[in-house]
């Protein structure tokens, strides 16, 4: 008990932390992965194949290792000493953090997010040019709303795993949950129940995150499920546009 | 039936309690990464004053020793989940780990010191009071686990600690400009000093020795499990031996270029 009220109040900091570093990362990495999938989806040669060895790297190695060439191997490296803005991201051991994680999903995402641009049916595309939409226009309204659909069960993995990501960033001196964790286990030795504690923070984390993107889907299913309820609600005019 | 469970267990019991005497083998479990103390190299041989301290050790106890590498702050967990015997690795003595673990008599003592970049503010101080007020704001490099992190959450509240793995990655930190300072015991240091990357850096003119605040510990010891108390009277009985024929003092010669061993009582 005493325990509890020695360990909780200082893991709730390291929460906000965990938070921080999954929110940064995720609206960098989303936009990020964004671009390379149409990048990745584009005719240019080049720039398809600079998409394509993007995510075959940051897919194919462990995010701890690129951590530490982040943070331990550009560190040691003068030029980047050097430059102000580069040293400003690669001193500090959350914005080291933040950047290795945020091209790490953003591999991840462009691949969720070019398979969801490439189930978007090629008709309607084609209706769509025919109706005179203008290619920005017609991504807007038409293939981005549909691949997003497609995606999103994918990418909400992709956040859990985001989350999980984070711990990792204890081993470069960032004080989230698991270097909170990893904190009190020295001074308590109680490591049964601190890390039991922390593994029910990041529960409830990805367990929140699990309802939103659930609570999402549903609303960005909706017309899907009034159809297959039968129900005899008149349809949206966006919804109706779209299918 | 049940009688043959007791036995058996029985058994179990017996021969995990005498695992040592059995097998005539000590299993040492150290660091490996805190020169020097106890450094490991890719192939797993463990080098430096624990590694002598242990061999000493067994040979005395007529014994073979065997080295498992690992990191500092999960040795006490390991020791309890009984990975290995013993623990060498320049463990400090301190209430906080004797409600866990037990330990032999204090084998040696080393002042505890903090590094600044030459002509910083921190480099020209000499005493204790002035040092620690002006850790304030400060970002500290300090081992996770030690009883140097102990001091400075109890010591400096407001610093801003960097807690690392090894001592390899504070010290990459502390020559790459991340941290101001950092806190361990002299050798630590001076390890550092000696390496290309620590010549714009200095000792801070302050030794602070473990009586001046009980988080620091009473010298270093050998941790042992402790309900093994029969392997802690062995051991007792072998170091303070060690150190009285000075076979312990002569090792850390060797390593320290000083005699740092703790006389036996």
């Amino acid at each position: 008990m005493e325990l509890i009220q020695l360990a909780v109040p200082v893991l709730l900091k390291g929460l906000w932390v965990t938070a921080a570093l999954t929110l940064v990362s995720v609206l960098i990495g989303f936009n990020l992965g964004l671009g390379l999938a149409l990048m990745r989806l584009s005719s240019n040669g080049l720039l398809a194949g600079f998409a394509k060895y993007y995510s075959n790297v940051f897919r194919g190695t462990p995010l701890l290792v690129q951590i530490f060439i982040f943070y331990y191997g550009l560190g040691e490296v003068s030029l980047v000493r050097d430059n102000a803005v580069l040293w400003w991201v690669i001193r500090d051991g959350s914005r080291c953090a933040v950047l290795a994680l945020a091209l790490n999903t953003a591999a991840y995402t462009s691949e969720i997010l070019r398979g969801g641009l490439m189930s978007v049916p090629v008709g309607l595309v084609e209706a769509a040019q025919a109706c005179g939409m203008s290619r920005v226009l017609r991504f807007r309204r038409i293939e981005f709303p549909l691949a997003i659909r497609q995606a999103l069960p994918a990418y909400g993995n992709e956040l859990i795993l985001v989350v999980k990501g984070t711990s990792l960033a204890s081993t470069i001196t960032v004080l989230e949950i698991t270097g909170y964790a990893k904190r009190l286990m020295s001074q308590t030795f109680a490591i049964f129940e601190i890390f039991a504690i922390a593994g029910l923070l990041y529960l409830v984390v990805n367990l929140s995150l699990i309802a939103i993107i659930r609570l999402l889907e549903r609303f960005l299913m909706r017309h899907e499920s009034q159809s297959r309820q039968g129900l005899s609600a008149p349809r949206s005019d966006e919804s109706a546009a779209v299918s | 039936m049940k009688l043959k469970v007791l036995t058996l267990l029985a058994c179990l019991a017996g021969s995990m309690g005498s695992a040592l005497a059995a097998e005539g083998e000590l299993s040492i479990g150290t660091e490996g990464a805190y020169p020097p103390w106890s450094m490991s190299d890719a192939n797993g041989n463990v080098t430096g004053f624990d590694a002598d301290v242990g061999a000493l050790l067994c040979t005395k106890l007529a014994v073979t020793c065997h080295f498992v590498v690992q990191a500092f702050d999960g040795l006490i967990p390991a020791l309890k989940a009984k990975r290995f015997d013993v623990i060498i690795s320049g463990m400090s003595i301190t209430a906080d780990r004797k409600k866990e673990i037990n330990f032999s008599v204090g084998y040696a003592e080393l002042a505890n010191m903090f590094i600044a970049a030459k002509g910083s503010d921190l480099a020209g101080i000499t005493d204790v009071d002035t040092l620690l007020k002006s850790l304030d704001g400060k970002k500290i490099g300090v081992q996770a686990g030690t009883t140097h992190a102990h001091f400075l959450e109890k010591r400096a509240p407001n610093a801003d600690l960097k807690t690392y793995d090894t001592l390899d990655q504070m010290q990459i930190d502390l020559a790459s400009g991340r941290i101001d300072t950092a806190f361990a015991d002299q050798s630590a240091l001076q390890d550092f000093l000696d390496k290309p990357d620590g010549k714009n850096f200095q000792l801070v003119g302050v030794k602070i020795q473990s009586t001046f605040d009980p988080t620091l510990g009473e010298g270093i010891g050998v941790g042992i499990a402790q309900e093994n108390t029969e392997l802690k009277a062995k051991i007792d009985k072998a170091l303070c031996e060690l150190i009285a024929d000075g076979s312990i003092g002569k090792a850390s010669q060797k390593w320290f270029k000083s005699d740092i061993s703790r006389p036996c009582n």
